[in-house]
This record gives structure tokens, sequence and C-alpha cells, in this order.
């Protein structure tokens, strides 16, 4: 069984950061066909294989403290409409997988005590609340690679509930070598650049910095998120079903929900074989004339951001008129449905947006405009 | 849309399972508890996993429940030894460190599919957006589970737990054969707080409270 939010919301701002700059400029780089991705060292100046990172620019993989991402999260905020944010009202929800995870590491490695006021969640998120201006008011979630889903999904129940006037929901993930090591031990992150979708002998991911915000709102018309689904397989860590059935799961109620639109599909694609082969002809099934594409082949998997970073490249997409295709994948695909290249999107009156991540999560969100 | 000052939100307390092992060392929890688990499950748990699995045992959890996961520190030991398994990064304790591993340590072992699953972290407030999180859900049952397993080098450091407990509750919206009731009023003033593991020492006790727990909530928690 899977769960959907009935309730829409409107979304009044949203921006992000990536390592291409903010969500238009974003936009602009895919549609030219930039990658972002260089090959780094995986463990930043402690040296290691290469493999393909996209930090923010100017930013090592060597974590300051503070940490070097502040400058980043400080333009991104000041995107965001001025409010009393983290009061009662005007709740914040913070999503997140790492954190300030990439102070631990500096910390375990040089044993500076600076590092350790930013090294768990809560630290540096109530570094970031008294940085920016927010109360107390401020939900932490952190449910790895779908974590700014599920925070969209809670602000949108508070909001819906009557608990709320306006919510931010805020999402950061800045790469390290904690997590740089991981996917590296993993094997996924490797000397290969990401290909999403494409049937090739070997998958690979790359990782990117990613931060992002959205303010909601009950308010009628605009963009809005209108509906918004989840599924957990817990069938395995970092392996899905083998047929599919936890990509059906979520995905069907919305193929329902989208019946008669004409959407086109921001999919999750991180460039590994069997979850991307999945996901590419589960969506090919349900959403025969959707357009796929994934941005993970230019901008890395920006991790528990990934899910409202490209939500702002989307919305950034819908003003522009163009869609950017799936930078650096190459056919032969998993379905016929990915799309390479980009595209306008004027004709198109839908976005359907997907994450995933370990332990078989999905979540999926359904972006409507008038 | 009701005006805010109207809504409250109310849910019933029908089980409490709780373990509470104090400075039991993670091996000892481990051969305490194997019977709980699949066969050969246990092996690579943490003992937040293995506590928590003990707790949501219990309550069977189903894929129509929605589940609410809130821990401030985690897989303190995992994330200790992951740290150390550096530069040759070890991938099991990788996935072990990351939140919520606790709970799908716990879910795949039993190859349990879940529709809603809500982890939060936090510290102060942590109890009541869990909460908060746990009585906006519309499943016919919902699971609030959390807990905390005491870490070694990173406790000293003060960036893991000094404590070991796990806690699962299940709340519904049908008053009939409950134990208690959890409910969230929308006043208060603009601070308050509850970290998990006072939390933890209420229903430890079976106490009730009326205190104001986050910015604008007050909970409400009474036993029948």
């Amino acid at each position: 069984m899977s769960r959907s939010s009935p309730h829409a919301v409107r979304i009044e701002a949203c921006g992000c950061r990536t390592a291409l700059g903010p969500a238009e400029a974003t936009c602009a780089a895919l549609c030219a066909g930039d990658r972002a991705l260089q090959f780094r060292p995986v463990l930043g100046p402690d040296g290691g294989d290469r493999v393909p990172l996209a930090p923010l620019p100017g930013r090592s993989l060597a974590e300051t403290a503070p940490p070097d991402w502040l400058p980043a999260v400080d333009a991104l905020a000041t995107e965001i409409p001025p409010g009393p944010w983290g009061t009662a009202r005007h709740p914040v929800f913070v999503t997140s997988s790492n954190f300030g995870v990439g102070n631990l590491y500096a910390f375990q490695r040089t044993r500076q005590p600076a590092h350790l006021a930013h090294a768990t969640p809560f630290a540096v998120v109530e570094f970031l609340r008294q940085r920016l201006g927010w109360g107390a008011n401020v939900t932490v979630l952190s449910h790895a690679c779908v974590s700014a889903h599920i925070g969209l999904l809670l602000a949108s129940r508070v909001l819906a509930a009557g608990l709320a006037d306006l919510a931010l929901v805020f999402t950061f993930d800045f790469i390290s070598p904690f997590v740089a090591g991981g996917f590296h031990a993993l094997k996924i992150l490797n000397a290969e650049m990401p290909s999403p979708y494409s049937a090739r002998a070997a998958g690979s991911i790359g990782l990117g910095d990613g931060a992002a915000f959205a303010v909601l709102s009950r308010g009628p018309g605009g963009f809005r998120l209108s509906h918004q689904q989840v599924h957990n397989e817990m069938h395995h860590f970092t392996a899905n079903q083998a047929d599919g059935a936890g990509f059906r799961t979520c995905l069907a109620p919305l193929a329902e929900a989208a019946a008669g639109g004409r959407l086109w599909i921001k999919g999750h694609g991180t460039g590994t074989l069997e979850a991307g082969r999945l996901e590419a002809e589960t969506l090919a099934r349900l959403f025969p004339a959707a357009p796929l594409v994934s941005w993970k082949g230019s901008l890395g998997h920006t991790l528990g951001s990934c899910g409202l970073v490209e939500l702002a490249i989307a919305l950034a997409a819908i003003k522009s008129g163009r869609t950017p295709g799936s930078v650096g994948s190459t056919a032969p695909y998993f379905a016929d449905t990915i799309a390479a290249e980009s595209f306008a999107n004027g004709g198109f009156d839908g976005v359907l947006l997907t994450s995933n991540a370990f332990g078989g999560a999905h979540a999926a969100c359904l972006l409507r405009h008038d | 849309m009701p005006p805010a000052s109207s809504v409250m939100i109310e849910r019933h307390i029908h089980s409490v399972q709780l373990e509470n092992p104090g400075t039991e060392e993670p091996d000892a929890t481990r051969a305490r508890l194997r019977d709980f688990f699949p066969r050969g499950s246990t092996r690579r748990m943490t003992q937040l996993g293995l506590i928590l699995g003990r707790v949501l045992a219990e309550l069977n959890p189903r894929p129509d429940d929605t589940l609410v996961y809130a821990s401030t520190y985690a897989e303190g030991r995992a994330l200790e030894d992951y740290l150390s398994s550096f530069p040759a990064a070890s991938p099991t304790l990788f996935q072990l460190s990351i939140h919520p591993s606790a709970v799908q340590q716990v879910l795949i072992a039993r190859q349990q599919p879940i529709g809603e699953f809500f982890p939060l972290t936090g510290h102060r407030q942590l109890v009541a957006h869990a909460l908060q999180t746990a009585l906006l859900a519309g499943a016919p049952r919902t699971i609030f589970c959390g807990g905390e397993e005491r870490g070694t080098w990173l406790t000293e450091c003060g960036v893991a737990s000094a404590q070991t407990f796990a806690f699962a509750v299940a709340l519904s919206a049908q008053p009939s054969g409950a134990i208690g009731t959890v409910r969230l009023v929308p006043d208060g003033g603009p601070d308050g707080a509850l970290a998990l593991p006072e939390f933890f020492a209420l229903l430890l006790e079976r106490r009730p409270c009326y205190q104001v727990i986050a910015p604008g909530l007050t909970l409400d928690l009474s036993w029948h």
C-alpha cells in the first residue's frame, strides 16, 4: 500500500542552488547541455580514486568550521520571501540526508573541536535557524534521498489541517568524503560518468551539492502540488523488488490522478542500472506519452535535497518554456520515452517528479499549473 | 478552513512498548533479542536496530500503518565504526550509519513494506514535531517509535547519545480499549521543549503531562 496526500498546495516561491547556480541559471545551463560533474578525488585532500563530483563553485571536500557551504545557503535565503518563519503559524521544515556530517568527518581527521558545533543534525539546523532568523518551530526530517519529498508532504499536511498559514520547506545536502566514500565503497560512485536510463554494461552515479526551498500555502491556482505519493518497499537496503512492484505501487495512483493531462516527467535517474531500468520501464508503461528526463547526469545526485532542487529547476523550466534533456545520457535507453535533448514544454500542463532512496523508498508528486 | 485556534489534534494510545537496556553492550543485546528476528538477520544489526525491532515486533507493523520515527543521534556506534573504517570505507557501515537505518534494518529483516514513513530528527522540539506528524496521519493506525543508542568516543565528544532506549506507541482515532490519550493543543508561548529521553521517561513511568513542547504546541498526555 502506498499513501498520498489529497490536499493540493500552492507553491508561492521556490529556489535552489546547484553547482550550476540558481534555478534559472541551472535550467539554462542544462538546456545548453552543460555538465557540472568533474572527476575529483573521492576523499578530497586525502586523495583516493577520481570520481564524478559536482560541488558548488569554489567548494572543496575539506570541510571548514563553520562550513564552507554557508555563503551559498545565505545567498539562497535571500530569495525566501520575508516572514515570521519558525513561529507557530509559519513553520519551517528542514530536510537533509547529511546535515553537517562533513564536519564530523573533518573532526575525526583533525580533532579540531570547532567542527563539533556543526557535526550533528540538530546542531547544524540550530546554527542555520539562528543565522537565518527563524523561530524555534522547525521540524527536521531525514529520509535519505526522499527527504525533501517527505518535507513537502508533511508541510502540505500541516497546512491542510489549518495549523499553519504558510510553510517553508528548506533542504540542503553538501557532499563530503563521508558520503562520497560510502557510495564509492558501494561501487556505484566509480570512474565512469553517470548516464541515467542508458542500457550499458555498468552503472555509475555522480554526486553534487544542492540546496533549495519552497514556500507553500493553501491558496488556489498558480503552481501547485496536486498529489503527493510515498511508498517504502523495505525489501533491501540498496535494491528494489526485482519485479518493479515498488515503483508501480507508488506511481500507479498518480497515473490515475493525472489521466487526461499532458505531462513530462523528471525522474530520479541516478545512473544505476537496475533501478534505472525498473523506473524507466514502469514510467513508460504508466505514462506512455510523457517524455522522461533526469538531470543527475550533469548535476550529480544531490541526495536528500534532490526532490526540491529538481522541483525548483522544473519550475524554472516551465517559466522559460524549455525543459532540459537528460544531459550525459546516451542511447540505447531502457525505454523509448527518454528525452535526451531539451524540448519546448508549452503544450504540457503538468510535471511528475519522482525520487527514490535506500530501503526501497519511493516518493513522487504531481506539479500542476494553469 | 477552520480558524487556527480551533484545531486540536488527538489520538488514543492502544499500546506502549519499551526497551530500556541501561548499559547493556550491543553483543549482549543481540544475544538477548535474537529470537525476535528472522534467523541470521541480527549479525549486522545495530543496537538501536535490535531494540527498535523488539518494540516494533510487539505491534506487528502493517502496510497501511503510518510509521513515525524519532531519534536525535540515531546510530552512534555504526557512525563511529564507519568513520574509523576510512580510508577503506565500509559499505555496510555506511548504510547502517544513515538515518533512518534502525527502522529499515527491522522492516527489511521482516520484509515488511509500509506506505508512509516519516523519519524525524532534532532535539528540543523533536517530540512535538514527531507527535504532530503522527497525529496528522490519516492511516487507521499510526506507530510512533523512536530511540537512541549509547556511543563511545562520539558520546565523550557530545555528539552521540549517552543512553540506550527505544519505544513504540500504537495510536488510533478509536477510543475503545485505549490506555491513554495524546492531544496537541495549538496554544502556548513562542518556545517550549520536550526531548526524546524525557518523553521516554513519561512513557516508562506512565506519567501524565501538560506542557508547552514547541512554539504554539501544548502536549496533553493522559493515561486511563
